[in-house]
């Protein structure tokens, strides 16, 4: 039977005696759930946008740090219209997907080994932990020097961002699936491959997953990093070459694709963890 | 007279996935001051929702709840509650938990000082002023939240099922610590419970609500002398008077964790 | 697993003694090749090199004030994106108005990674200290802006409505609910903005070259082929990281003494 505390939300809670659920009514519920945030959202840009438009008509600021909108809406159109955009974007995609895909291999690998292993943990998670102080960006010039600027320093760049975190999670997961399950699992008589695949691995899949989503937002970060410093091609390319040209308008364009594809995947990722999270047994 | 408690043709609905669930249909009650009433029934009756509705913490309902001759249109200093969880603030000592409940009291910080005192004094929580809320066990939070809960001397003291969550023996004690409590106080108390001993052991009276939709079905009145003996025969009387109202009411409405022999054994007097 | 006061594994004796042979059997290696002449000097220096180069910064005292110069720049950018965080996730937490007009933009502006920013700021801010500092500040202002937001959000309704019974007003409810509730998000906040502050700084000094400090140390090695600064740059960098890393942790568990939900 239902008690107070599981019916609906606070509307149902203390709201009128009698609830009207009329076409009418049902219809201003929509208007108010589904549309009114989107106004709200709107109010920001409304009151900037005008003060943006007469600032840079007015020359407020020179034209490199306040472009009008006009010029940044006409070269996002030719950015798109020539391809270009296209064209960069796909480029940091591929490196991004490449080296997310060689760090989870290696993030994976590693942080089973580390997490099933006692002897592999005590060998090299004190090493792989220290590495792992030093922030993925710090490594830049030193692999630059040993691996010039081609392609490889950015894919290993990205796998080695990438894999850091993935590796950590998996470990974590992997050991920190609760002893009464694995218990359990002994009193079944269960080998040890059966407790792997029965018991531990699913156990610890929110724990990877959640690695998962570190690895790919440091890949990210990873990717625009090499890119700022030695690319010819790329997001993180238009970035520069924006700003060695004073094109504030590339520059925002080439934010607003990161920002769009980082929002894109992390939601993503987001809803697919939510459909992990239903069964995850360390009570989180 | 102060502490009275008028309900009036009290129902209340709430929507589900489309369709009202009449939680509440038309409850009437009268209160007395100084009156230790206990509610008791099965899950879905309403009787939290009662308990909420004096306390004006929900609002949307029909009928009229009068304090002291006044409508009920939200909380008030007047009405204390103890909630079933504790409900202290982590980041608070004991003491500053229930100074908390004077935060709008219109008194000098000397007379907070004193009467914070003294409600601990009254619990039994003297040496554990200091103490914050994640080191004390289920019956010492409990009792700090009584003494919050009655700091202001409110006329009224409203419990939703306050030991529900301790252990049995805790719970023996903390009853026999509520009576104390209000023989002391003397101030009108009500007391939602699903424990009918608890309920007989404390109450001068017990109403009995039934679920589906939530409405009074029996009135009790409790004869037995205080300080109560649980093993009182007019108080075993009544308990299995309710409890015999609470089978009729159908399946898996009576919880009292006894045997059922007690009802065979004794026929209703 | 056995763990200790803050929750860390206890190290045994055995794992300690095998942690250590990992890296020093590969610095046994590292010594033996870079004396086998195999290997071009300038990219696999003897390890009496590095500790020279070493011992030579650190008495110049060019070391100390290249660590120094970072650090300033980190801290004097946390302070800032911190303050500035905790205001705008307050005003974002307990302000529904401000909430439904900018946090959508907000969430929005958060998905740009980080570094992607570097290039806006330069060409507002040029490439000075300013600017160094400036983003070292948005990048602690906006793990702080989401913790804060979301200690607000998390603050228990049962609470509240203990503090409706004793009818507080806004004011108290903000000074004795709300906050104290937010209290832990928000550490946790600090000190993600203390290790994100830091990475800030590296990337500053990076990318936005000109000036000194420990990251235009790691350049000006990588620029004249100096593997032995490169590498004593970096160890430095992941030194200081891990030392805030752990200053942070150790602040967390004193400030909130009342123990965690």
């Amino acid at each position: 039977m239902t008690s107070q505390w599981t019916i609906g939300s606070a509307i149902a809670r203390n709201g009128p005696a009698v609830v009207r659920t009329g076409r009418l009514a049902q219809t201003v519920r929509w208007f108010r759930r589904g549309v009114v945030p989107w106004l709200w959202g709107l109010v920001f840009p409304a009151v900037l946008f005008p003060i943006w438009l007469a600032g840079s008509h007015w020359g407020w600021l020179p034209e490199q740090i306040l472009p009008k909108p006009a010029d940044v809406w006409g070269t996002l159109l030719e950015m798109l219209r020539s391809g270009e955009l296209k064209a960069h974007t796909g480029i940091s995609l591929l490196r991004v997907v490449s080296g997310f895909v060689m760090g989870t291999a290696a993030g994976l690998s590693l942080g089973a080994a580390m997490g099933l292993s006692r002897t592999t943990d005590d060998y090299v998670r004190p090493l792989f932990t220290a590495i792992a102080q030093v922030p993925a960006l710090a490594w830049i010039p030193l692999a630059m020097l040993l691996l010039g600027i081609g392609e490889t320093l950015k894919i290993v760049m990205i796998a080695v961002a990438a894999c850091i975190p993935i590796a950590m999670n998996t470990r974590a997961g992997i050991r920190h699936v609760p002893r009464e399950f694995v218990e359990v699992g002994d009193t079944f008589k269960f080998s040890a491959w059966q407790k792997l695949r029965l018991v531990v691995l699913p156990g610890a899949i929110p724990s990877i997953f959640t690695g998962l989503r570190y690895g790919l937002t440091h890949a990210w970060i990873a990717l625009v990093s090499v890119e700022l410093v030695a690319s010819s091609e790329g997001l993180g390319y238009l970035l520069v070459w924006g700003r060695q040209m004073f094109w504030l308008d590339t520059v925002l364009v080439a934010m607003i694709v990161i920002g769009l594809i980082g929002f894109i995947t992390d939601t993503l990722l987001a809803v697919i963890e939510q459909h992990l999270q239903r069964w995850r047994i360390d009570g989180a | 007279m102060s502490g009275h408690l008028n309900v009036q043709h009290i129902s209340k609905r709430f929507t589900v996935d489309g369709g009202p669930i009449e939680v509440l249909s038309d409850v009437s009650l009268s209160i007395r001051p100084g009156e230790f009433v206990s509610i008791v029934g099965p899950s879905g009756c309403g009787k939290s929702t009662l308990l909420r509705l004096l306390a004006g913490l929900d609002h949307g309902f029909d009928g009229t709840i009068l304090h002291d001759g006044k409508p009920i249109l939200g909380t008030s200093l007047d009405r204390g509650i103890v909630f079933q969880e504790p409900r202290l603030f982590p980041w608070a000592n004991v003491r500053q938990n229930i100074g908390l409940g004077l935060q709008n009291a219109p008194l000098s910080a000397a007379q907070k000082a004193e009467t914070i005192a003294a409600h601990i004094g009254l619990v039994g929580l003297q040496g554990f002023e200091r103490a914050y809320p994640h080191q004390l066990s289920g019956g010492m939070a409990q009792r700090a939240a009584i003494a919050r809960g009655l700091v202001n001397r409110p006329q009224i003291l409203l419990l939703d099922e306050p030991f529900g969550a301790l252990d049995a023996m805790t719970r023996g004690k903390m009853q026999v610590e509520l009576q104390r409590i209000w023989a002391q106080e003397k101030i009108t108390m009500v007391l939602v419970t699903h424990d009918v001993d608890e309920a007989v052991f404390l109450g001068d009276r017990v109403i009995v609500l039934a679920p589906r939709p939530g409405r009074i079905s029996h009135i009790f009145e409790v004869a037995a002398q205080r300080p109560r003996l649980r093993t009182d025969e007019g108080l075993v009387r009544v308990r299995n008077e309710i409890l015999l109202a609470l089978e009729g009411q159908g399946p898996a409405s009576a919880s009292t964790g006894r045997p059922d022999r007690d009802l065979l054994a004794r026929p209703a007097a | 697993m056995a763990l200790d006061a803050t929750g860390s594994e206890v190290a045994r004796p055995v794992a300690i003694c095998r942690g250590l042979a990992l890296p020093l059997g590969l610095l046994l290696l590292w010594e033996v090749s870079s004396h086998s002449g195999l290997f071009n000097p300038q990219f696999l220096p003897p390890l009496e090199q590095v500790a020279t180069t070493a011992w030579r910064e650190w008495a110049s005292g060019e070391m100390l004030s290249d660590l120094l110069i970072s650090l300033r720049r980190d801290l004097s950018g946390f302070a800032i994106g911190t303050g500035f965080g905790v205001a705008v996730g307050l005003l974002l937490g307990l302000s529904p108005v401000f909430d439904r007009i900018f946090t959508p933009w907000f969430n929005g502006l958060k998905q740009i990674a980080l570094l992607a920013w570097i290039p806006l700021i330069s060409i507002w801010f040029g490439f000075d200290e300013a600017a160094k500092i400036v983003f070292v500040a948005l990048a602690a202002a906006i793990p702080v802006i989401l913790n804060t937001l979301e200690g607000i959000r998390l603050t228990s309704r049962k609470i509240l409505e203990v503090g409706d019974v004793f009818k507080f007003n806004r004011r108290q409810l903000i000074a004795l609910v709300y906050l104290p509730s937010a209290l832990p998000s928000i550490l946790t906040g600090l000190h993600l903005a203390l290790i994100y502050s830091w990475l800030a700084t590296i990337g500053a000094e990076y990318f936005m070259a000109a000036g000194q400090g420990i990251g235009g140390l790691v350049i000006a090695g990588r620029e004249r082929f100096e593997m032995d600064l490169v590498l004593l740059g970096i160890v430095v960098l992941g030194l200081v990281g891990f030392v805030l890393d752990r200053l942070a942790n150790w602040l967390e568990y004193r400030l909130i003494p009342w123990g965690r939900s």
